[in-house]
Order: C-alpha cells, then structure tokens, then sequence
C-alpha cells in the first residue's frame, strides 16, 4: 500500500506529481496557515522552553533505564489482570496481536489511531488472517477506505479535501452526501461506525504513556473512539512502543501540557484516559475485559543506546515537524516520510523501515531549522536528518560523485578558491549585458529556471581587501571578517558596504585571508569528516586573541560556525582548545551594530523608503537574532514594513535549490507573493543567499522590489 | 484563587471547547434542566449514573411526566437508545474546563459516551485550578489495587481530521452540559 520511492530518481518524479496536484495545495495550504496562529494563542503563558528543556532531561534519563521500567509496568500490570507482551519485531507483534484474536475467537475487530500498529502493518496482517478489521479514528477509517498510509501522525487524511471525502462516503454509503458541508460528512462517519462498535469481539489502540509506577496506561484523543474501541469488545489489545514508557504520572502531566498543544494547537483534547488493569466489561463471560499489551522494540531498545540517535526516542508523535516544515507543506506526508511522516519520520525510517525506504526522503530536508524550534522534546532534527544521511551512505557503501567532488575541492581552500575565479571567464558569454544571468544554458534542466543567478564577480573581495583595508588609530574594537563564499566571490559589495558602514564608528576590521567556506555545504551532504576538515582550517585562519568579535555576514556561516563546530567536535578528545572562546566571538552584522556598536538614527540620513524583510532561518533560528535586524532597518532611516511570514524560508537551503529545484521554486514562489502584497520598494535580508534566492526570484517575476543585504541598506543613508 | 474565580475560569475555558456551562442551585433544579433539555433535542430517553437510590427515583418521576423513557442499568443492551446521560463528576480542572469521572463502571462509561447529550453535575467544592493539584488524587486511583478507568473529558467530542476544520460530535457525545451546583445539598 505504502510505495515510498527508493531512489532518488523516482522520488523525483513522484515529487513531481504532488506538486501538481492541486486538491493536494490547497488542502495543505489551507493547514499549513492555521496551525501557526492556533500554536501560538494556547501558549500564552506557558515557559515553552523551560518545559522542553525538563521533558527532554526525563526522556533521556528514562532511556537507559527502559527495561526497569518495563519490569516495574509489567509487575503493576499483571497484578491488575493484564496479560503483557514483549515483541522483538513488527513481525512478531502482529503474531502475537493475531494468535490472541484466534484464542479468544475474535471474527470483528475495531481500531482506534496507532502510529505504531500502522509502523507493524497490523492491519494488513490481521485481514491476511481473515479478520475484518475497521478503522474508527475518523482519519484513518477514510485512509482505509482510500487503501492509503498516513500523510500525517495525528491527521492521517490531511492531505485530502472535503470533496474527495464526499466522493469516497458517497461509494460507502451508496447515499449522496453533501461535501460542501464537513460537519454533515463526520456525521456519516459516527452513523457508519455505530454499529461496528457494538459487534466488534477485539478494540486494538495504542497509546501514549505506559507509567511504569502504576501500570497505567495514558491516552490523548478528540473524536471519542477510543473511549468505545477499549470499552465495548470484550478484548482490548494496546500496542505499544518501549519508547512510550515513563516513570510516574508527574511526567505524563508534564508532557501532556506541550502535546496538545503543538499537536492542533488545543490547551487539552477532549479525552485524557488512563486505563488499567481489567475493567468491568459486560460482554466477556467473565465480566472483565480481557486485556493484553504488546511492547514493540522493532529497533527501540538498540536505538536507546545509541549516542547520537537516541535523541529521536524522546519523540511524543505530536506531529508539529510536519506542520512547520516548507517541504511538506509542499509536497504532503505521502511523499515526506514512509510511515512516520515529517521531519521525525525521515529519522525513524532508517530504523524502523530500513535504508531503502529512507534512502531518497532522507535527501529531502531544507534544513530551515523550523522543526527544531517546535519540536516540544528539543529534538535537534535537522542535524540528526544529516546523520541518518550519513548513515544510509554508510549502509550503502556508496558515496554519490557529488560528494566525492564537493569533498575534494573544499578540502583544498586554493582549488575551491581558483574554481571560483574561473567560474567568472565561463559565465560571461552567458550574462550578456545583464547583472544577472536569465537564461540557463541547455545542459542545466528546465526547473532551475525559476530564478535568474547573480554573477561571479570579476575580483572577489579578498582581492580588493588591500586597498580597501580601514586603518583606524586606536580602535575601540578589532574584528575579524568572515565573510562567507558568496560575500567573498558572488557579492563583494556586500563586504565592502560593511567596510563604509562601519568607518565611522573606530572598528578595526581585519580580513583573514587563509578563510574559506564554512563547511555547512559539506555537512549538508553529510560529509562529516570534510566538514571536521574545513573546520580546522578556518579555525586556525581566524582565531586569533586580537579579534574582540568574528563577525559573519551570512546567517548560514554564522550558525555553522557558532553551533555546528561543537557539534562537529563534539568527542571532546577531538575538540580542538580555543573552539569555546571562536563559538563565543561569533556575532552577526545586526547584533554587532546594535548591541555592540549602539549606534543610533543621528548616524544615518532619513529616507522615505519602506522596507521589508526577510528574516534568515539560520539567523531567526539558528542565531536567535530576531529584533536587531528590524530595528537596525528603522535606526539606519528607513521604514519598516511588516510582512507575512517573514520567518519562513526562502526555499534556498545551499545546495538543496539545485537538488530540489522545484519544491524550492514552490516555497520562493509564495515568500514572493507575500513580500509583494507588503507595501515595501526593497526588500532586505541578512544573508546572501537568501538575497540569491529572493533576488532571482524578483528578477524572474520582473518584480520591482530591490532585493538587498543589510549591509547594503545601511551603506546607503550612512552619513 | 477564590471560589468564584475558580467558577469562572472553569466556564470561561470550558465555552471556549463549545460545552454549556450553567449554575444550578439544587439537585431538583438540575433534574428539571436535564429534562427540559432533553424535550428540547427532541430525545425520547435518558440515563443517570452515579446518583443516590432516592434521586434516582425523583428523576425517573420528572422523566415519566415528561413522556421520556428513563433507563436503568445494565445500559449495554440499550447503548443505542441514549439520548441523554446525566452523570456526576469527581472534580473540575479550572484552567482548561476539565471534568473528572472515574469510568471504572461500564455503564458509567456507556452513558458518557454513547449519549447524545452529557449533562454533569459538579459541585462548586470540586473545582481544582489545575491539574497538578489533583496529582495525588490521580495517583491514588492508579496506584490502587486492582483495575481502573479513568477520565478527563473537556468539551464534547471533536475532529479536525478533515481539511483541519473543526468539527464537534464525532463518536462521543455531541453536547456537554455542565451543571455547576453552587450549594452542596443533600
């Protein structure tokens, strides 16, 4: 049922066809806008950080300790009648579910929503035994019905419109129904399935918590079927991942005040059920329920172990990744993940499915950072998708040539430098007149045509660097430009505006000329030890006593180098001895101007211009400088002007424009539109190459924004 | 929080999850809502659970004047014949508009969730602020012998799984009624 594509070539193609189809767009769209406003009215007064921070520390205190917990729940469990099972795979949970429906004589069973049954394919096992199994979750019973997988772990049938479900209910029914009207379609849902629920032998559910203190289990629903699945047959079968297992109550409270929350924005679901034991049931001949849990490992118990994956175990499926993230909202869950959907999912299917099912989606992530911000248990998700990554390779045993050549040029600081002054001689027939270049040359395929692309420059900034170097008498600060590639050989007129802006204010800039690319590009293809490489060699270029700050002028750069070298040296044998005092001198060109500098409007002349802008992933995110730049928009004379979204990629992510051409083109298209409905002339970023991609966007829309760098914006009206 | 506070808290969150939030002053007060209700929907029967031998039989009274068929336990047999259910619950949560209701009675857990309708009653003396000062109360029902149902229910039942609309009256109730009683009577 479930067909994720194995290699990238297909996925590609499939990509294609979601974007495409347009019942899919606006289904997602129409989710993607809400989920955000809800999100962030239930939070009014709540420390989300905090409370992350603290569920994160249980989950992973908990995780060496599963199987005690595991025994303290079973001891509890059994007290109270219940029969508990261990299952080592899917496939032997789906036996061990099957074998107590043939003992207890089971021909019906009801299901409420498990990610973890859909993770074992219990249905398809069941029904293959010859037991009619019906979906109740009102999502699921549609994706059923449909022989669909999950687009999504909490709204499974997310990814279809209302009139398709009409259609689909009216086959069911044979009775025409009114699509228009969704309340009347859920109607159809609870009319359908009353008397399911009543002739059902087996309820099969997950669940959200197991406490280990009391051999309780936890559940979080809406729709109320749960509430019937596990009351009305006279079995009930909970499958549960060990991930699920907790010590005490007092952590299930705490996370269930962020799991609502981020999952559909409520402050609580409707139900909050604990059940234990053998409650009272009045079709078994005994009067109790017959109760049975089934703990699934299916890789958990491993992964628990693990020193860099079992961060994902921390996972409480709120689905909040999916809902932030660009790609998906793009694309849909059909096509962002194989069971587990979303940013989580393309992490969990390497082990839960396999390489081969991770193989392509893994490639897919933008890493705008928007899912690590929202994710409640502090999962660092972008960084943890480039390990799996990583780890597909490894399994493969293939290294794709890309990486091969992107390793061996940015190994090399004078190649990659010479590549790039090269580049200018090739791209001049292209450029014609033109600053940009509009129309890509045939052996490029048609989808990057989306945006014009700037030129190389004919002298990078390093090589104006000596005429250009500031001399200040007794400077108040010595910094160390960073400039990053683009800064460097696409827009040095970015480097050199910094240079006027700050003049005046006795800043002594020096330019380390053995700097080279940061590193993210490798790490992005998940070539770790290129990384580690071009790390060492800017660390050794640039760290110096004498700089009182780094300063970088492309958010990417900045949070590669601020957050992404102690990660990369994260075995400390490894860490090199001034990596603390580099992170820590790291700032970005707003924060330095405001905070450091303060400097003031009596510095700038006053324009009418109005301004918008575009608040960088890696600077919003990745740096959490959010208020500098806007402020530093209105100190430098110009008129700010809101806009929506501001805070959501641009669709550049490096290398991913060129790998996904076409998601990316879909994600800039709607940042365009956007920023053209604010009433705003230039547009103004703090990273080049979200001015790469914004700008080459407005060029090929023949916009009349100005797309610029901070810098730039400032140079301008600087007395 | 003062008690009045508490009260308003408890409405204010338990409206904005679309249940009907009313003061009542007495038991008979609240058998007369329930019935007048339950005329109104148009529903032919009710249950109640959790209420004394004497109450019940006042209520089958109202019921039976009313030309409403009033059930008895064992509800299994009539699961599909509830219209309204009115319950008892152990407490309130403030903050989210939250009620209590340990279901570990099957024919509790029948009325609260094959009923049309859910009206509750619950004591003024019941409301908690939030959750974390019914922890031990909880832990109390977990942690015992034996097995247990236990239930936290907010509002009426809910979906958003099409097109993430909101939608209320899934496969639980379709209306929550709580009856807050200011008096603790009887």
């Amino acid at each position: 049922m479930i067909k994720t594509a194995q290699d990238i070539k297909s996925y590609k193609k499939q990509l294609k066809e979601a974007l495409s189809d347009q019942f899919l767009r606006t289904a997602l769209d129409n989710f993607n806008c809400a989920y955000r406003e809800n999100r962030s009215a239930v939070y009014e007064g709540i420390d989300f950080e905090g409370i992350k921070k603290e569920i994160a520390a249980e989950k992973d205190a908990a995780l060496p300790r599963l199987m005690e917990l595991f025994e303290a729940f079973k001891t509890h469990a059994e007290a109270a009648g219940v029969k508990v099972h261990a299952a080592k795979d899917a496939k032997q949970a789906n036996e061990i579910v099957a074998s107590i429906a043939k003992e207890n004589n089971v021909k019906k069973i009801i299901k409420s929503k498990s990610m973890t049954a859909e993770e074992t394919f219990l249905n398809d096992h069941l029904e293959n035994k010859g037991y009619f199994v019906t979906e109740t979750d009102l999502g699921e019973w549609i994706i059923q019905l449909r022989k669909e997988g999950p687009s999504h772990m909490v709204m499974p049938a997310i990814h279809l419109s209302r009139y398709q479900v009409g259609d689909l209910f009216e086959t069911v029914t044979r009775k025409q129904q009114d699509s228009k009207n969704i309340d009347k379609l859920v109607k159809v849902a609870r009319k359908e399935l009353r008397p399911v629920y009543l002739e059902a032998d087996m309820g099969i559910s997950g669940a959200n918590f197991a406490i280990a203190e009391s051999g309780a289990l936890g559940l979080v629903t809406n729709e109320g079927n749960m509430r019937l699945v596990t009351t009305l047959p006279r079995v009930h079968v909970a499958l549960v991942g060990y991930d699920k297992l907790i010590p005490d109550l007092k952590t299930m409270l705490r996370i269930l005040k962020v799991l609502p929350r981020n999952a559909t924005g409520q402050a609580i679901t409707s139900y909050v059920t604990w059940i234990k034991g053998t409650v009272e049931c009045g079709s078994s001949i005994t009067n109790r329920k017959e109760m049975h849990i089934v703990f699934l490992d299916n890789g958990r118990l491993a992964l628990a172990k693990d020193p860099v994956f079992s961060e994902a175990l921390r996972c409480i499926r709120c689905g909040a990744c999916a809902n932030v993230c660009p790609v998906y909202s793009k694309v849909g869950g059909h096509k962002y993940g194989h069971v587990y959907i979303g940013a989580i999912g393309l992490i969990l299917t390497l082990f839960y499915h396999g390489k081969e099912n991770d193989r392509a989606i893994v490639r897919n992530c933008i890493n705008c950072q928007a899912c690590k911000e929202i994710c409640p248990v502090d999962i660092d998700l972008p960084h943890l998708i480039k390990k799996t990554y990583r780890a597909v390779l490894d399994q493969d045993g293939k290294t794709p040539i890309k990486n091969v050549l992107l390793s061996k040029v940015l190994k090399n600081r004078k190649l990659f430098h010479f590549i790039l002054r090269n580049a200018y001689l090739a791209q001049k027939p292209l450029a014609k007149k033109k600053a940009m270049i509009r129309h890509l040359p045939h052996f490029f395929e048609k989808e990057h045509g989306f945006r014009s692309l700037p030129l190389i420059a004919k002298t990078p900034f390093r090589d104006q660097w000596e005429t250009m170097r500031p001399q200040v008498v007794q400077p108040k600060y010595t910094i160390a430009l960073f400039a990053g590639c683009a800064a460097d050989f696409i827009y040095p007129e970015q480097s050199s505006a910094l240079i006027k802006v700050l003049q005046k204010y006795d800043v002594q800039v020096e330019f380390p000329m053995d700097q080279t690319c940061c590193g993210l590009p490798a790490l992005m293809a998940a070539e770790e030890e290129t990384a580690k490489e071009v790390a060492l060699q800017n660390l050794k270029a640039v760290m110096s006593e004498k700089y009182d700050y780094i300063l970088t002028l492309c958010a990417s750069c900045g949070s590669h180098l601020k957050h992404n070298y102690p990660k990369i040296f994260k075995d400390a044998s490894l860490t090199p001895e001034n990596l603390k005092a580099f992170t820590d001198k790291i700032i970005d060109f707003s924060s330095f101007v405001v905070n450091v500098l303060k400097a003031s409007s009596k510095d700038f002349n006053v324009t009418v211009e109005k301004v918008a802008y575009h608040s960088p992933c890696h600077l919003c995110r990745g740096m959490q400088v959010t208020n500098e730049p806007r402020k530093l928009i209105e100190i430098a004379g110009y008129q700010y002007v809101p806009s929506k979204d501001e805070d959501v990629c641009c669709g550049f992510g490096g290398s991913y424009s060129v790998d996904f051409p076409e998601i990316s083109a879909e994600i800039l298209k709607k940042k365009l539109d956007d920023v053209q409905a604010a009433d705003a002339r230039i547009l103004v970023s703090d990273c080049p190459g979200c001015v790469l991609q914004l700008g080459g966007g407005m060029d090929k829309r023949g916009g009349e924004i100005q797309v610029k760098h901070i810098t730039e914006l400032l140079a301008e009206t600087k007395i | 929080m003062q008690t009045s506070d508490l009260i308003q808290l408890l409405k204010e969150k338990a409206e904005a999850v679309q249940a009907v939030v009313v003061k009542i002053k007495t038991l008979k007060e609240a058998f007369q809502y329930t019935v007048d209700l339950t005329r109104e929907q148009r529903g032919t029967s009710m249950v109640a659970m959790g209420l004394k031998t004497q109450d019940v039989n006042l209520l089958e009274k109202a019921c039976n004047t009313a030309d409403i068929s009033f059930i008895k336990p064992p509800l299994r047999s009539h699961a599909n014949e509830i219209h309204t259910a009115l319950t008892p619950v152990d407490w309130g949560i403030a903050e989210t508009g939250t009620l209590v209701l340990d279901s570990s009675s099957e024919d509790v857990r029948i009325a609260t969730m094959l009923s049309e309708t859910h009206v509750a009653l619950l004591p003024v003396s019941k409301i908690k602020p939030d959750v974390t000062a019914l922890e031990n109360e909880i832990n109390a029902v977990l942690k015992a012998d034996g097995s247990s149902y236990y239930a936290f229910i907010t509002g009426a039942s809910r979906t958003a799984d099409i097109e993430r609309v909101l939608a209320i009256g899934v496969h639980g109730p379709q209306e929550l009624h709580i009856l807050i009683m200011e008096e603790n009577r009887e």
